[in-house]
């Protein structure tokens, strides 16, 4: 299924015109295809083989196999749809999807972790429906353009339910302790393509209407760097891996139009370092310092890091170029620091210590787990060619002082740095109760930029 | 009026889901702000009328619109499964942390 899934992405990449069905007229279920799009269900694809080959050999069960599948095909349709009530119904089924995949261990730890994502999720959803239908009122229409004339509340109620959805800002603070609980190759699943389906529909509505994209944009910078603010002090691999997670998502949102590209190499890379996190010895790095690990594991992560850092030669690059021609003078301050702050968390991995040939190896790495790198990684490199017009002098030389400064700053500070930050905001109540703040704000904000433009 | 009462139950749902300690609560809690949303699109639907919208003899009566209803029934299966699923995790939970206070549940279950 996954192979159909990358035939058709090549397929709509190949496509001059986008494709625009509209089922049953006005009320009916709408789809659009395009350029965007594709990025997103080449990442899925890609993802899931890649999960299901390093799954193989771990002996899950064929139910196991049943959530991926049913995940993967309602990411899909949260990637082509384009009217707000297939998007409910395409979210709704991911959440149920990934609560089964997240308790699949039935462990007291994974069912509270997956409850609580659900019911985050749920609630969001819910304020979604009241914004859904007062678009629906204005325009007898759910279509995603529907937005433009919908009365401010609209827009913000159903800006909220996508943000948590997505896992972005400070209602998206549910991520981290979801996906670092959850197995690596559930993480990794989540990562990858799961929150990008939050993301995809804010970016579609930015690109439609001129009016909210300063708002996603500001969102996006933000967003960047919060989550790296979290991933630099975060000692634990799994959940410097969930922070990142998000801050990358700010760069998706941070340039709307180029969003596609970036969504896909973070996908790639992030699922890859979720699957290497996954057979480590240790998540502590305090632990991993002291504990060498087996230098073919070494070289995988280094790559996988480097990539994210956006190291030339990698899609990374090309990535972090094409977005950052793409920012608006006031975004260029905020993503500079979220891209240092990106080399800073990624010298921790790089920096690890390693040895040939580990005789005393607990855990046997299975095939499975090369064979889904290969993929990973050889996608990467691939990928390079959506975007080689970034290899020249001046883009090259930047990404690599910007690495340069991170290593030097994490050798010198934070190798050291200590600071335990609360975690208060992860409390359950925390985080219902910020969804009302966040929607007062989502109103305040829209309103606001409707009264300029108008 | 109508339409005070129903945010009203939107409200108090979602405050339930701050406020209530035990788990079932705060999953009924959600049950209500659920109904709240339900209420709303019915009430949206019977704008223009408040006939079922079924083909009949008589001429120009004024119909609901049967779109939002159509939509809130796919919600209202969704959120039922919901319900069920999380209720059998709350299940599950209860063998280990009988008195289900959320609180409690999480202190245990965060690293």
């Amino acid at each position: 299924m996954a192979l159909v899934s990358v035939a058709y992405a090549i397929h709509i990449y190949l496509m001059s015109s986008p494709l625009n069905i509209q089922l049953l007229d006005s009320f009916g279920v709408s789809l659009l295809v395009d350029e965007l799009s594709s990025f997103f269900i080449f990442t899925n694809a890609l993802v899931t083989a890649a999960v299901i080959i390093y799954c193989w050999q771990t002996g899950k069960k064929a139910f196991f196999y049943v959530q991926i599948a049913m995940l993967h095909g309602s990411v899909d349709a949260t990637f082509i749809c384009a009217d707000f009530i297939s998007l409910y119904v395409a979210l709704e089924v991911i959440s149920i999807a990934s609560f089964l995949l997240i308790a699949y261990s039935r462990t007291d730890r994974s069912i509270w972790v997956g409850l609580r994502y659900l019911f985050v999720s749920n609630v969001a959803m819910l304020f979604y429906l009241i914004g859904a239908i007062l678009v629906y009122q204005a325009h007898n229409s759910f279509h995603y353009a529907g937005l433009r004339g919908a009365p401010t509340e609209a827009g913000a109620l159903i800006f909220l339910g996508l943000l948590v959805k997505g896992g972005i800002f400070i209602p998206g603070l549910w991520l981290p302790l979801t996906h670092s609980e959850s197995e690596s190759p559930v993480s990794a699943m989540l990562s990858g393509v799961v929150v990008k389906a939050g993301v995809y529909p804010l970016l579609r509505c930015a690109l439609s209407l001129e009016e909210i994209d300063p708002i996603v944009r500001l969102f996006g910078v933000c967003t960047a760097v919060l989550g790296v603010g979290f991933a630099v002090l975060e000692k634990d691999t799994k959940r410097m891996l969930a922070f990142h997670t998000i801050s990358q998502l700010g760069f998706v949102l941070a340039a709307p139009l180029v969003g596609g590209l970036y969504a896909l190499t973070h996908g790639l890379v992030k699922s890859a370092l979720f699957l290497i996190a996954g057979v480590l010895p240790s998540r502590n790095f305090k632990q991993l310092q002291h504990q060498p690990i087996d230098n073919k594991i070494w070289l995988v992560l280094v790559i996988a890091s480097f990539s994210i850092s956006g190291f030339p030669l990698l899609s990374g690059f090309g990535a972090k170029v094409l977005t950052s021609k793409n920012f608006l003078p006031w975004q260029v301050i905020g993503m500079n620091i979220a891209a240092l702050g990106t080399a800073i968390s990624f010298a921790k991995f790089i920096f690890l210590p390693r040895q040939k040939s580990a005789q005393h190896e607990v855990k046997k790495i299975h095939s499975g787990f090369w064979w889904a790198m290969g993929i990973l990684l050889g996608g990467l490199f691939g990928a390079n060619i959506f975007y080689y017009k970034a290899y020249t002098l001046a883009n090259t030389i930047k990404p690599l002082i910007t690495i340069a400064l991170g290593w030097l700053a994490y050798l010198g500070i934070f190798k050291k740095l200590a600071i335990k930050l609360p975690r208060g905001f992860e409390r359950f109540n925390h985080l219902i109760g910020t969804m009302s703040l966040m929607l007062i704000l989502l109103f305040w904000m829209l309103w606001a930029q409707l009264q300029f433009s108008t | 009026m109508l339409e005070a009462c129903v945010f009203a139950t939107v409200l108090c749902g979602f405050l339930g889901i701050i406020l209530k300690h035990n788990l079932v609560m705060k999953i009924i809690s959600m049950d209500v702000m659920s109904t709240g949303v339900i209420a709303y699109y019915i009430l949206i639907a019977s704008r223009s009328g408040l006939f079922t919208p079924i083909v009949d003899n008589k001429e120009n009566v004024a119909y609901a619109d049967p779109v939002p209803q159509a939509v809130i029934l796919t919600a209202i299966v969704i959120g039922f499964s919901i319900q069920a699923l999380m209720l059998v995790g709350v299940m599950k939970l209860a063998k280990n942390n009988p008195t289900l206070e959320a609180s409690a549940i999480e202190e245990n279950n965060t690293p």
